[in-house]
């Protein structure tokens, strides 16, 4: 029992990070339509910075503001110079505009940094806590419980505020926002800002336990990627959901189901989507989306 | 052909471009091959005043770390040398030695792609990183003539002199690490009970045959559990719960991802599983691995290595240490302290390069690998005592012999018995 | 942009009426010495390069067909498939299998083409019920799940260490080094390739393929069924891809489960858009781009390879958002608006037309541009 506790926990941490790196991906997509393969890495150009804050003693809370803050800047300019070009067009070359830009920034992180694993300071203790026998590291608990308010903040936003609307009726349809009165162009770099600051919050809850390196996050955005899938691209609520609920089954069909084992455990994320998927198409949290023809 | 307009001109110009780039790869006289080179004859990559080797490995991508320090310490060993003169070679010349890297990103496509690149150009193939990627082009050396030695992989078929002609692995074979931990242990006395955890690869595979073989039929190891992970994964905390369950008092370790390790070693310690540990040279680093990882919570931590780790106090003052850190610098563009332990092994690897090019008569490649085979009880700069350099034992590598050693909370001591 | 219309490929006599000094390619003598010469110069090209000019084009032309497979499923179908590459690394390891255990070499190929295809029909039967992204999951399963099952199955594919075929060495007698009789094979069979696909886009179920990318709901009320089509070129994108394994252990002579790792399959799709989507040149290009790339960095600057390839990217696609097959495009464009230029006739629009031809992707494209 214990280790079946033991992994549901570890397996909600790891979900943890998929979720965030999830969040900011739907982020992007509510805001400008476009699915972002860059998400992860725009939140490790983020983190390099803060670390190299902190190396200078600046202290680890403070250097991990001015990183969202300069990540938000990142995403708001991307958007602008880059990534406008490319909205209105074939969605296929947006994707590959994004992964060019992951590209480019990974290989900027290994000039300036090296491709060396830094020590990242973490924001939480190492310790655990002890809880019905299982024993639960606050960081795990820590990073989970950021992760569900981040989704909470963000389900908020789109759905309580003006920001929020005015960002999902852009995505939705520029020309009528824009005769709205809506400030098209600003409101799509608010939309990508807001994602790279919530990776760069991804990026320093992650970085203690993985090490700093470029590649840090390319292992995570498949998996973003499937909670997105199976969670539905509008819901941020799902896709942490989804999120968590793939991190636990993977740990726990590696150990429970001994066909599948450690190697092929990858599968399991992808099984999960399979099946949802035949029963819900929108994905277990989506809306259905109806075009009419 | 029915072509539409625009297609055809887009092919017009396509082909067109293809020729000029090709055109500028026309031969000419060059369409001779590698294989044509006539007996005696010098070979490629080598000249009255330089030599210049080839090295194929990862320099960007998630083995980047290791892969760049592959060039950087052989790139220092030679530079600091050129700098002094350059090397004086059997043949009575003295030479200076380039070295021309690209890089494979891991992918033996790329890696296969890179060695043709270079082959015309260098004299020998050296310290590339990987087994996938030097098996991809291990053939297409063989069957050009083209050295392809002293590289970082573990895996037994480079060293197998009637397999491969023209290769020589550098670093001990994965089943010799593993062996000589499993002996150690076997030997101790008292009862074991042994978890492993390895790379589900040749590397882990390897290790745990090793490991395996040396404790077979000694009745008082006993291994509990066994698992596997990728080199992909993110974390290995639910192995390690599961390994923790088993109550193993030794856990086996072979791994080879930095923040894997890491993170195993916190992971067992808030499970309150403390076994002595064993980690394999290529991730032992008490400065990356051990401090961040609180090792000293452990009982025993053991490795095996064949060299000195330079950020060990123990070594602040050793010359060889000092001189390396210093070419590294300055020769190597390797400005930060050796994060992977194949800096130094690469720098070792210039010297048995020196070693071979100080014996070879003449400036060809059939000489070259002569030379190279016959370096017997060479003790490279770095290496730990009772470690050498040795290249006339078939089916081995240049470096077969290696020390265990226990973490002392700020280095390593070599030890001859598990405590 | 060019009206849409329904009529076939242009005439000659509208493409020489128009203009007194038409470029080139345009006159009629052109189309018919086109392609011979084409394959009077690619029967030479072997012969008079050095080795490594010979590797790149014959790793050229593996990626190429590579990219053709992808191209028929996800530029003229419109469905995402971020597995191609599993289909390469699936028809390597039979090829490598088959050429280890001794097998007669026209078995293999004939192997190499099935078993994918057959592969690619199973997923596609499953999945191309499912919507857009859905198969986009499904097909990032492939490659993801693909390598730790070669890791697994060791007895097939020799595990982590891979399987190593060398088979491809030219015969006693022709006179031919071993590149050359690669390349020669290289460009026979992808040729072939090529020019079965290309008929294939252009008839009845190019047209096909271009309704249901367009919206699958009028192929439906139009009779054509959008998952038969689905299905249908999944699996010649799958069988296409089987090929270019068997290609790849022609050219690289060993594959390893890296071999069909997702970055690659991520490095295809690039390959494609930037090449250009929809397109028989634009795989080529493509094809091109994925292996001269890397090349070009390491000659650069061998410690920035990611930095200088991801910068290229957003180069080319920032000028070029149509792939480089557009440049004559764009350059023509570019000509016409010069003031120098007398108008030369805005060459014919030429009629585009509703076969997969290049234009087909163009099209769909400003369509969805005029509607975001």
């Amino acid at each position: 029992m214990g280790k079946f506790v033991q992994l549901v926990v570890d397996g909600l941490s790891t979900g943890s990070v998929y979720g965030a790196i999830a969040l900011a991906i739907v982020l992007v997509h509510q805001a400008t339509g476009l699915i972002n393969f860059a998400q992860g890495g725009m939140a490790v150009l983020a983190t390099y910075v803060a670390w190299r804050l902190t190396v200078n003693d600046v202290p680890l809370i403070f250097a991990i503001l001015v990183s969202i803050l300069f990540s938000f800047v990142v995403g708001a300019v991307v958007e602008r110079w880059l990534m406008r070009r490319f909205e209105r067009g074939d969605p296929d070359t947006a994707v590959v505009v994004t992964i060019g830009l992951l590209t480019l920034i990974t290989g900027i992180c290994g000039w300036l940094w090296t491709y060396n694993n830094q020590q990242f300071p973490s924001l939480f203790p190492l310790d655990t806590v002890s809880f019905l026998g299982v024993s639960i590291s606050i960081r795990s608990i820590g990073t989970t419980l950021v992760i569900v308010v981040a989704m909470i903040a963000l389900q908020g936003l789109f759905v309580g505020t003006k920001l929020g609307l005015a960002l999902r009726a852009v995505a939705i349809n520029p020309e009528s926002a824009a005769s709205s009165g809506l400030p098209v162009g600003r409101l799509l770099m608010v939309g990508w800002g807001l994602a790279a600051g919530l990776g760069a919050v991804a990026g320093a809850l992650v970085a203690p336990q993985l090490t700093l390196t470029p590649g840090m996050l390319d292992s995570t955005l498949v998996y973003a990627l499937a909670a997105v899938i199976l969670g539905g691209l509008t819901s941020p609520i799902g896709v942490v959901v989804a999120a968590w609920i793939i991190g636990v089954l993977e740990n726990l069909a590696a150990v429970y189901v001994p066909f599948i084992g450690f190697d092929l455990k990858v599968a399991v994320p992808f099984i999960l989507i399979f099946v949802v998927l035949i029963v819900r198409p929108q994905g277990l949290f989506g809306r259905k989306v109806v075009v009419r023809v | 052909m029915n072509m539409h307009l625009r297609s055809r001109k887009a092919l017009g110009i396509a082909v067109a471009s293809a020729l000029a780039v090709t055109m500028s790869g026309c031969g000419g006289d060059d369409t001779g091959r590698s294989g044509d080179a006539a007996e005696g004859a010098p070979s490629p990559g080598i000249t009255d005043d330089s030599v210049t080797l080839g090295i194929t490995t990862p320099l960007s991508g998630a083995t980047a770390g290791p892969g760049t320090c592959t060039v950087a310490g052989v790139t220092a060993y030679f530079g600091a040398k050129n700098a002094e003169g350059g090397v004086e070679f059997g043949d009575g010349k003295t030479r200076t030695v380039e070295i021309e890297a690209l890089d494979d990103t891991y992918d033996p496509q790329q890696a296969a792609a890179n060695y043709d690149q270079l082959k015309g150009d260098v004299f020998a193939m050296t310290a590339g990183l990987g087994t996938p990627t030097n098996r991809a082009w291990r053939d297409a050396a063989i069957a050009d003539e083209v050295p392809q030695v002293l590289i970082m992989t573990g895996d037994p078929l480079f060293s197998d002199t009637e397999e491969s002609p023209w290769q020589l692995g550098f670093v001990p074979i994965y089943q010799n690490e593993g062996e000589a931990f499993g002996e150690v242990l076997a030997t101790s006395g008292g009862d074991h009970r042994v978890a492993i955890l390895s790379q589900n690869d040749d590397f882990g595979a390897g290790y745990v045959e090793g490991f395996k073989s040396a404790i077979e039929g000694a009745d008082n190891i006993e291994i509990v559990d066994e698992l596997t992970y990728e080199a992909t994964d993110t974390s290995v905390d639910a192995q390690i719960t599961e390994l923790a369950n088993s109550d193993a008092d030794v856990f086996f370790n072979a791994m080879s991802v930095t923040p894997l390790v890491i993170s195993s070693l916190q992971k067992a310690q808030q499970l309150g599983w403390t076994p002595s540990w064993f980690l394999p040279s290529n991730t032992s680093s008490p400065t990356a691995i051990l401090e961040p990882g609180g090792a000293a919570a452990f009982p025993g931590i053991y490795s095996v290595s064949f060299s000195k780790a330079p950020q060990s106090p123990a070594f602040a003052e050793d010359p060889d240490v000092v001189e390396y850190l210093a070419a590294l610098k300055q020769y190597g563009n390797y400005p930060d302290p050796p994060a992977f332990p194949h800096c130094q092994w690469s720098w070792m690897v210039g010297a048995t390069l020196e070693q071979a090019f100080q014996n070879m008569e003449e400036p060809t490649r059939d000489s070259f690998m002569e030379a190279l085979r016959s370096i017997e009880n060479f003790e490279a700069p770095l290496m730990l005592p009772d470690t050498s350099v040795n290249t006339t034992e078939g089916g081995q590598p240049a470096v077969s012999t290696v020390v265990v050693q226990k973490y002392n909370g700020r280095g390593y001591d070599t030890v001859t018995a598990f405590e | 942009m060019a009206t849409p219309s329904t009529s076939t490929s242009s005439t000659p006599s509208t493409s020489t009426a128009s203009s007194p000094a038409s470029p080139l390619w345009q006159r009629p003598w052109a189309r018919w010495a086109g392609p011979p010469l084409i394959v009077v110069v690619l029967a030479v090209l072997p012969l008079v390069m050095t080795e490594s000019a010979n590797d790149t084009l014959a790793r050229i032309g593996v990626f190429a067909v590579a990219v053709l497979g992808l191209n028929v499923v996800m530029g003229y179908t419109g469905q995402v498939s971020l597995g191609q590459i599993f289909f390469l690394g699936l028809g390597a390891y039979v090829t490598a299998y088959g050429v280890q255990s001794g097998w007669n070499i026209v078995l293999v190929f004939v192997l190499t083409c099935l078993i994918p295809a057959v592969v690619g029909l199973l997923v596609a039967l499953a999945a191309a019920r499912l919507g857009g992204l859905a198969i986009a999951m499904v097909t990032i399963a492939l490659p993801i799940v693909g390598v730790p099952l070669a890791k697994r199955l060791s007895d097939f594919t020799g595990g982590s260490q891979g399987l190593s075929a060398r088979f491809v060495e030219a015969p006693e007698g022709s006179g031919l080094y071993d590149d050359q009789w690669q390349l020669y094979v290289v460009l026979v069979i992808g040729g072939i390739v090529f020019l079965l696909t290309s008929l294939l886009v252009r008839g009845k179920y190019g047209r096909a393929f271009a309704i249901v990318k367009g919206n699958e709901n009028v192929a439906s009320s139009m009779g054509i069924s959008p998952y038969r089509y689905k299905v249908l070129a999944f699996t010649i994108a799958s069988l296409i891809g089987g090929v270019s394994g068997f290609l790849y252990m022609v050219v690289v002579q060993y594959t390893s489960p890296e071999t069909m790792s997702f970055g690659h399959s991520i490095e295809l799709l690039v390959a494609m858009v930037i090449g250009g989507a929809g397109s028989i040149v634009g795989s080529i290009l493509g094809g091109a781009f994925y292996v001269v790339v890397p090349d070009l960095t390491n000659a650069v600057d061998p410690s920035l390879t990611a930095l200088l390839q991801g910068a290229l990217l957003l180069a080319v696609l920032f000028v070029l958002p149509g792939g480089l097959v557009s440049l004559p495009r764009v350059l023509m464009r570019r000509l016409r608006r010069s003031p120098a230029g007398r108008g030369s006739a805005a060459p014919p629009t030429t009629p585009s037309s509703t076969t997969g031809s290049g234009t087909a992707a163009e099209e769909t494209e400003t369509e969805r541009q005029g509607h975001a």
